[in-house]
Order: structure tokens, then sequence, then C-alpha cells
């Protein structure tokens, strides 16, 4: 087709797709076919055109009409049919979905219930840097260079040996002590996230959420601490759960407290999932060492206290299905859109 | 460690309890104790021993605890052993290091070594070890029972010229099990003046213990655990003896377990002591003096323990008591106890023989007012999250190591990361939200809308920064931009396409803000959401939301995870209604989902 045939085909065409309405077609097809429409126009020009072009120039003129005849037809029907359509359906906004939801995390919700709880026991809320020295993690925590303890927690190191990212909430403690030793008495909880220098797998990862609540007054007792654990696992697993207080290590506490629960799979008896223990170890507690005390320049003859702290992040996974924990951070962890 | 029961009535012969008694007895006393097994006859307890308690990696140390618990007898097994008049050989054994705290040696000779009888083979394989020959066999046995490894040397192969030293011309040592490792200075080693013959945790190949053995050097030896765990680690080799060495183990011990093995391979392979006893033993223990109030186990536990179950108790631990006033007394532990140091240890003492499971669990700490110290960020960080879900945002959670720098002068980069995907702190939350974006994606998830509230890390100078930071997307940045406006009082955003990202520093704070505390499900996707389209044709028009909720509830909980109503026709001509839905289902494959879609809407 001639070259100029083909450039008025294509901004026709352009216009046809772009038409919205009958009447606006209309109007569009007296400029093209109309008596005084653009073809009609073009088969006056033939004269002009030199002998041996004519017939050829006629043959695209043709085809031309053709086209973009069809292609005003198909288009009224179109329009046709959509405006049937809407005329039909005019009764109401035609999409609906219910109002979207919005989602706290799931270690947020339990990191809230805990707070809860201690606030009502006239707890603050606290927070301390993720980087941490050597001092803060380790020796201010009774764990000195080559404790045999370090090698429960093999850190992720920033600058080796002095910074690291903590590999506790104790971290946060240490760090607590020393910037209110002067306000005594010390109500404090805290959600926190720790790393650990481990490989991402279904099970581990390097990085996790503890809990750990610390208290520091005159004439501190266990039986405030194992009471008050109590009341923090009734909050969490309602007031049938069963827990037992066991003698535990950790360099920061003395004594040490374990918290076990029973084994809500297997009511005690003993399966795979608490490795036939019955019981599952719920993290660990004590009276606050007095060289913790000490290195906070707080005197521990006469102040004393308790600390404990837990992980969240197997309690939420339990609670809510999830079987990877890659999945609570930046995994495949999901919200349906509403309340159904 | 793994425990017999009848190898632990030999220490403690009125022991009378069931297996799950002693089970549970041992972990509230501070023995967590998994499980317990049949194994060839034999029950055998699955026990995790607390890092400070080095003496109970035998039974001679539980055995001990067990009996000031249950209040019997302890049978001490061992008896000293005879050395011939005649034997009147000094060992040359040379020590050329301060690492050594105590060795015990002596030669015996014309020995009969053999395979181990079967209650031996039966030991060594309820403790998970092979049997080898009896000489070998038991000083393994040795080694469980009280703690301390022990090694024998075949002096044919070995010579008598034994010598202690830190490593300093040998390059590489081959194990028993003919692992070569390669060494440096800084390993403790037990040599001849040609040989490296042991490390202090794992003997060596040059000088093993064979069935033609006919004289040996046995030795037990306790090292500065400091420098064994030191070694085992940079050699990459854990074994059992290292375990135990790696503690802090009594060097009064040493005898008792010596004289137990010398007499057990004098019984089983016969020949006689041909050397005097070796014994360096530089610089005695010290032992800590404790001031101690009777009363102290009652104000720590807050309970009542009575002054005179704390006497009794202190005196079955075997410590030394000195009276000093009416309740003050000096406690001297006994030298096997390495953790009890001061007061506290002590308390700890009483309280787990008294019982933690007396000190009641209903009675928590009494509200008290003390200074709130929260810090005003935290309850910001509260109140944003509580404005943004009521917006119908998602919170998420993602890594704060990331892969990438986004400013390589002020990353923070971690040294010793294992994981190669996560060696930078992360600058901004935004990547870890676009990163999320792309998994929900991959998960066909569509119109979401979530926000992260989390640390973003930089190096300043020599300081490293950390801050707060909020980041939200919205697939719509209208909306984006109007719900970020809503929550924060600052036009300082960080904008990216369909994020919005604040650094909290700059924002007011609330003085006090106490959040909702909210239980919503969360789900774990296993596999793509399925979308699915349905048209039901009704006689007269229904309201959206009831169809909704009548269609959720025939399609069930487990796999709907969203039903919308795209399009609602109204036919003029039949006066009907014909309703689109679109339903997403979650967690199930696409037959699953199609066969329940196509009978829920009755389209089957």
């Amino acid at each position: 087709m001639d070259q100029n045939l083909e450039k008025i085909k294509s901004e026709y065409l352009t216009k046809i797709d772009a038409v919205k309405s009958a009447s606006e077609l209309e109007s569009l097809r007296i400029e093209i076919s109309g008596r005084n429409g653009k073809i009609n126009q073009l088969f006056s020009e033939i004269k002009n055109i030199a002998p041996e072009n004519r017939k050829q120039f006629g043959a695209d003129l043709n085809q031309l009409k053709t086209e973009l005849e069809n292609q005003l037809e198909s288009k009224k029907l179109t329009i046709q049919k959509v405006e049937l359509k809407i005329e039909n359906s005019k009764i109401e906004n035609s999409t609906f979905s219910l109002k979207k939801v919005g989602h706290l995390h799931p270690v947020t919700q339990t990191e809230r219930q805990l707070n809860e709880v201690f606030r009502k026991l006239g707890f603050s809320v606290y927070d301390s840097p993720e980087i941490v020295t050597d001092e803060f993690n380790f020796e201010r925590l009774n764990v000195p260079q080559d404790h045999p303890a370090r090698d429960m927690q093999d850190s992720i190191y920033i600058k080796e040996p002095e910074y690291l990212l903590r590999t506790q909430t104790s971290a946060i403690e240490a760090y607590l002590l020393s910037q209110k030793s002067k306000d005594l008495p010390i109500r404090a909880a805290f959600p926190g996230a720790v790393f650990r220098n481990e490989k991402v797998n279904r099970s581990n990862h390097f990085v996790f959420h503890q809990y750990q609540a610390v208290v520091v007054d005159k004439g501190i007792t266990m039986k405030d601490l194992i009471g008050t654990m109590d009341l923090m696992f009734k909050t969490l697993y309602g007031n049938d759960v069963v827990v037992r207080y066991r003698c535990k290590y950790y360099p920061e506490v003395e004594p040490g407290v374990g918290p076990d629960m029973q084994c809500f799979n297997c009511h005690g008896v003993g399966c795979p999932l608490c490795k036939y223990a019955g019981w599952i170890e719920m993290g660990g507690s004590g009276m606050i060492h007095p060289k913790v005390l000490q290195a906070a320049g707080i005197d521990s003859k006469i102040w004393s206290g308790f600390a404990f702290g837990m992980g969240l992040d197997r309690w939420t996974m339990a609670q809510k299905n999830i079987k990877d924990i890659r999945t609570l951070m930046g995994g495949n962890l999901a919200y349906k859109p509403n309340e159904l | 460690m793994k425990l017999i029961y009848s190898e632990l009535k030999k220490f403690l012969p009125d022991l009378n309890v069931k297996p799950q008694q002693l089970r549970d007895d041992l972990t509230m006393i501070g023995h967590f104790t998994n499980y317990f097994e049949e194994i060839n006859d034999e029950i055998v307890f699955d026990l995790d021993i607390k890092v400070n308690r080095g003496d109970c990696l035998g039974y001679y140390g539980l055995a001990k605890d067990l009996a000031v618990f249950y209040n019997i007898p302890f049978n001490n097994l061992s008896k000293n052993i005879v050395i011939a008049s005649e034997a009147r050989q000094s060992l040359p054994i040379t020590v050329k290091t301060d690492n050594v705290k105590r060795i015990m040696s002596v030669k015996i000779s014309d020995l009969k070594n053999s395979t181990s009888p079967q209650w031996l083979k039966t030991f060594l394989k309820c403790h998970g070890s092979n049997s080898i020959n009896i000489l070998v066999d038991l000083t393994n046995y040795i080694m469980f029972l009280y703690g301390i490894p022990s090694h024998a040397f075949d002096t044919k192969k070995s010579g008598e010229n034994l010598i202690w030293e830190m490593n300093s011309k040998f390059k590489e040592f081959t194990s028993l099990d003919g692992s070569k490792l390669k060494l440096d200075n800084k390993i403790l080693m037990i040599n001849n003046p040609d040989k490296a013959l042991s490390l202090s945790f794992w003997g060596g190949e040059a000088c093993a213990i064979d069935l033609n053995t006919t004289e040996t050097i046995i030795e037990l030896a306790v090292y500065d655990r400091t420098t064994v765990r030191q070694n085992s680690r940079q050699l990459q080799a854990i074994t059992e003896a290292g375990v135990r060495l790696e503690k802090d183990i009594d060097p009064e011990l040493i005898p008792i377990a010596f004289n137990h093995l010398s007499n057990l391979i004098l019984e089983n392979c016969h020949g006689q002591v041909s050397s005097q006893l070796f014994d360096f033993y530089p610089q005695k223990v010290q032992l800590p003096q404790i001031e101690f109030d009777l009363n102290q186990p009652t104000k720590f536990a807050g309970i009542n323990i009575p002054t005179d179950f704390v006497l009794d108790c202190l005196t079955r631990l075997e410590c030394k008591i000195d009276k000093k006033t009416n309740f003050d007394y000096l406690i001297i532990p006994p030298t096997t106890r390495k953790d009890i140091t001061q007061m506290e240890d002590l308390v700890e003492e009483v309280v787990r023989f008294w019982g933690y499971n007396k000190i009641p669990t209903n009675q928590p700490l009494a509200k008290k007012n003390v200074t709130d110290i929260t810090p005003p960020e935290i309850y910001l960080i509260d109140q944003l999250k509580d404005k943004l879900v009521e917006l119908g945002y998602d919170e998420i959670l993602t890594w704060p190591l990331v892969t990438q720098a986004i400013n390589e002068n002020t990353v923070i980069k971690t040294q010793n990361s294992i994981n190669s995907e996560a060696i930078y702190l992360r600058q901004s939350l935004i990547p870890s939200l676009q990163q999320q974006l792309d998994q929900y994606s991959r998960y066909k998830l569509t119109n979401c809308q979530f926000f992260e509230i989390g640390k973003v890390f930089s190096k300043i100078g020599d300081k490293f920064v950390e801050k707060n930071a909020l980041c939200i997307y919205n697939s719509n940045s209208d909306n984006l931009c109007r719900d970020a406006r809503s929550c924060v009082s600052t036009n300082n955003f960080i904008a990216n396409n369909n994020f919005v990202e604040i650094i909290l520093d700059n924002l007011s704070k609330p003085e006090k803000y106490i959040p909702q505390t909210t239980v919503n499900t969360a789900y774990e996707l296993t596999s793509q959401i399925i979308t699915l389209d349905a048209n039901i044709t009704l006689d007269k028009q229904e309201e959206s939301e009831i169809l909704i909720q009548k269609y959720s509830k025939i399609i069930g909980n487990q796999y709907l995870w969203e039903i919308v109503i795209t399009d609602i026709y109204h036919d003029t001509k039949t006066d009907k209604y014909r309703y689109t839905f679109r339903v997403s289902y979650f967690n199930t494959d696409d037959k699953t989902a199609k066969e329940l879609h196509l009978k829920s809407f009755g389209l089957k």
C-alpha cells in the first residue's frame, strides 16, 4: 500500500480504537466515509496520479475503505454491548470486598501480652542498643573470657573481640543496671532481638527474640521470682498449665531456676516433641548474681533481685502452627486480608 | 552424659527408687535428665550436665549429690594400690609447662592384655563407646566413673621418658583413630624426646595399646582447662576426654580414680606395679572460706528452711564447718565442688536439697509504684503500630543482616557471620520490605500493604549508630502518602516508589501510651495462592456482604484466603442478577481448590 495511505490508515485505526460512545463513533464514520469524508476525498485525487500508477492506487484505496469500514462496524457492535451492559447493571457499584484488616506480627502480640502482665505489676518496658561491647554482653554478667558458658553462645562480631551483636537480652539487663544503679528500685521488662552465629535453616536462625524481666529491690526472694513467672506462664498458656521450677545454671544468677512446662503434646508421658522428657524447657532465671550487681555499682548486701528470660519464637511458632523458623522474619508469614 | 542405674548403685548401695523417680529427682536438683532407656538389660539415663559441674561428668560426683539428696551412704569403690617393695624405679617423667595441675603415674609390667569381659563391653556400649581391649577399656571406664580422663602408654613404643610440654618441635600428630592434625606451639602435648605421643585430650597412634602390650605407663592428669579448651577448638577435635578436661576438675580426686584404675588393671590383666608412684602436684588446691549465716537460705528462698536442715545439708555435702557465733559459720566446701565459692552458692545447695518444689508458685511479686523508665520511643513505636494496624496494614519483621550495602562508607560489616547472604547490618528497611514484597509475589499474594519498625545501622567515624525506623509499603502511592501523614507529623519521608521510610528520632514522642493487646491469626504459606472466579445467578438482588458471609461459611476456613465480588449484572430481559465472585484459596493444591470451589458454588 502507498505510504501515504498506510499513514492515513494507521491514524484512523487509532482514532476508532479510542472511541468511547456511539455518538462519537458516528462522527468519526462521517469523517471517514461520509459524502465529503476522507475516502471520497482521496478518490477525487485519482486524476492527479500518474497513469501507470492509477490502477494500484485505486486498489489500495478500496482496500483502505474496506478495512476502515469493517473496523467501524466492529467498534459499533462493541459499544452497543458495553452500553447495554452499563444500562442493565446500573444497580450499584459492582465490586465489593470486606474491609481490609491490619495485623500485628505474632512476636509483637506475644510481647504485648507479656508487657501487659508486667505493667500491671509496675514494670517499665526497656531497650538498649543491639551492638554491644564484650563487657556488657559477657563480663558484667559474670562470664569472663574463656568461661565455658561462652560456648553456649556463638557470637557475631562487628569488631572482634570488643564489639558484637548482643547474644542475649541479659545484655539489656547489664546496660539497664549500669544506667539506673542510682535510681533503685527497678522493675523492667525487655523484649528484644538477639543474635547467634548459627546457620539459618528450618530450626535455627541467627536472629531470634527473647523476653526478659528484671527486678532490683530490697528483700526480693525466690518465692517472688517463681510466683511472678508462674503468673506469666498462666497468662500465656492458661490456668491449667503445669510448670515445674528446678535448679539450673546460668552464670548471671545464683541460685538459678529453670522453668519447665509439662509437654502439651503428651502431658508428661514423653514424646518426640519433648524429646521424651515429658517437659519442655521454657527459659532461665534466678536471683541476680552478686557479681552482676557489683559490676553495676549496686551494693549486693542491701539490694537483691531476680531476672528471668525466655525465647519468644518457638512459643509463637507452636501457637500459630508454624513449622519453619524462617517464616517469622521476611518469610512466607501472611495474614488474611479480612475477618471471615 | 549417660548413667547406668546398676553402676550408680555400686556407689549408692541403698539407692532404691524407681527409674522414673530418679529421673525427676536428678532433674530437680539440677541435672536435667532427658529420658531413660533399656540397653542390654541395663537402665540407662541421658543427662545434661551443667557447665559449672565438671565433677558430675562422672558417676562419682552424681552419686555424691544423690547421697546428700536421699540421705544415704556413699560407697567408696577405690582402694589403695599395693606397690611391691622391689619396685624402686622412679619414672623418668619431665614436666616442662605450667599448664599441668597434677599428674599421677605408675608403670605396670608383665601384664596380659586381652579382649574385654562382657560387663565392660556393655558398660562402654551404654556410653556410646567402642570396646578396644581390656587395658584401653578400663582407662575409659575410669573416665566415665570419675570424670577424669586417664591414659595408658605402651612402653615398648613410647619409652619411659615421657615429657609434658607445650609443643615446639612437632608439626603433625596422628591420633588413635588415624586422624592427622597440624600442630603449632600452643598445643599441650605428651611427647618422648623423639616422638609426639599424645595430646592432653586425645591419645596418639604412636604409642597405642594393643593385644601384644605387656608393659604400660598409666597416668591420670588435670590441666589448665582454658589451654585444653583452646587446643580442642583450634584442632577442631572434640573428645570425651576433652569435654571433661575443659571443666574445673578436682586434682584431689586423682588418687582415688588412679587407685581404682590400677587395681582394676592388676585384677584383670594381672602384672605388677614396677615403678614408684609418680605424683606431680606443684600447687595444692586453695579452698575458699565462706562466711555463712544459717538463715540465708530462708532469706533467699522466701520460705522457712530450718537451720538444723541447713547445717545437716552442709555436713552431708562434706563441707568443713566452723562455728563463729550463734548462726554465723565459716564454711569450707569440699575440693570436688569447684562451683562453690561464695555465700550464694551455698544457698543454692541448701535450697536445691530442701526442694525448689516447696517454694509456692501462687505468690507473685506484689504491685508497686516504681518510677517509669520506659523510653518515650517505645511508646511511640507502640502507638505507630496500632495506628497502622487500624489503617489495615500488616506488621512484618525482616532480617537485620542483609546481603548488600547501600553506602559502602557507612555500612557496618560483621566479621564472622557464617551466613554468607547476611554480612551487613541494614542501613534502610526499604530493600528488606521490597524483598518481602517479592516473596509475597512468588506466593501470588496481591493487594498487600505492610510495615516494619526496626533498627537501621550506620558507622560514623568510629561510632556505631543505630536508630529505629518505620517503613511502610502500599501499592497505591496516594494512599501510602495519606496513611503515612495520618501516622506521623512530618513530611520528612524517604519515599521510594511505593515505600516510605521515616527515622523515629525526629518525631515527637508521647509521654505515655498503653498499647492494645490483640490476638490475631497469622499463617505460614506453604504454596501459592490459587484464585478462581465463579458466577451465580439469583432471582433477586442480595446484599453483597451477606453473600460473602454466606459463601465464606460454605467454603470453610481451612483453605479460604479471601472472597470478593467483582461484578454484579442485572439481566433486564430475564430480570435475574448475576454475581461474579473471585475467591482465593491458600495452602492447598489446584485440584482440591477447584473441587471445593465448584462444590461451594453449586457448579458441579
